[in-house]
């Protein structure tokens, strides 16, 4: 389905917000530029918190998907 | 960047966590924060304060409030403070009138308290804030 590859993955998974973006926003500032984020997560807040954040820091979600229940949400640091 | 500044003024479980993940949160995206405890707000800052109650009129949804924090779904105060602190951006106050009316000293205080402030301090740093907002 996808050809993104993460360098690094965060499991947020039943996790409610604002855990999910905490997780992804630790793992971003360990990540070096350029390395791709793949964060999962079930709380269905997470890809619009995400992509607000996002926006705010400067890096780039590059893509979302939904299957199950699960996002997988692939960001650029 | 913009600036956000609460006041916090209840311990309940119900009272600190939501305002404290606008601050975390706030600072996690580069934002200044700062929150300044103040009256009863400030026994959540006591070392050795336990997960803490919720507000009498919302018993009911207590079980199901501490299972989600201590399941580590919710974070809990102390997890937030951690990564809001993690940030450098996070500033955590406590009221000086309220150490002196509870009888608390600064080493009564959890480490993650920068500073033992009064109101025209608070006032100084908030005035110039984009959000600000008062939780009792």
């Amino acid at each position: 389905m996808t050809n993104l590859k993460a360098d690094i993955i965060v499991d947020a998974r039943y996790r409610s917000c604002p855990g999910p973006l905490l997780s992804l926003a630790e793992a971003v500032m360990k990540a070096n530029p350029g390395q791709v984020v793949l964060l999962l997560a079930t709380d269905p807040a997470t890809p619009k918190d995400v992509k607000a954040w996002a926006l705010q820091v400067g890096h780039k979600v590059l893509r979302v998907e939904v299957t199950d229940d699960t996002y997988y949400i692939y960001l650029e640091v | 960047m913009p600036k956000i500044s609460i006041i916090i003024a209840s311990e309940k479980l119900d009272k600190v966590l939501p305002p404290m993940t606008l601050a975390v949160t706030a600072a996690v995206s580069g934002w200044e924060s700062e929150v300044f405890f103040t009256f009863w707000g400030l026994l959540a800052l006591k070392k050795g304060h336990n997960v803490g109650e919720v507000s009498s009129d919302y018993k009911a949804y207590e079980r199901a409030l501490k299972n989600a924090v201590n399941s580590g779904s919710i974070p809990n105060l102390l997890d937030l403070l951690k990564y809001g602190k993690s940030t450098g951006r996070m500033r955590i106050y406590a009221c000086s009138t309220t150490m002196e009316l509870l009888g608390m000293r600064r080493g009564d205080l959890i480490d993650y308290v920068d500073d033992v402030v009064g109101a025209a301090f608070f006032l100084n740093n908030a005035k110039n804030s984009d959000i600000t907002l008062y939780i009792s």
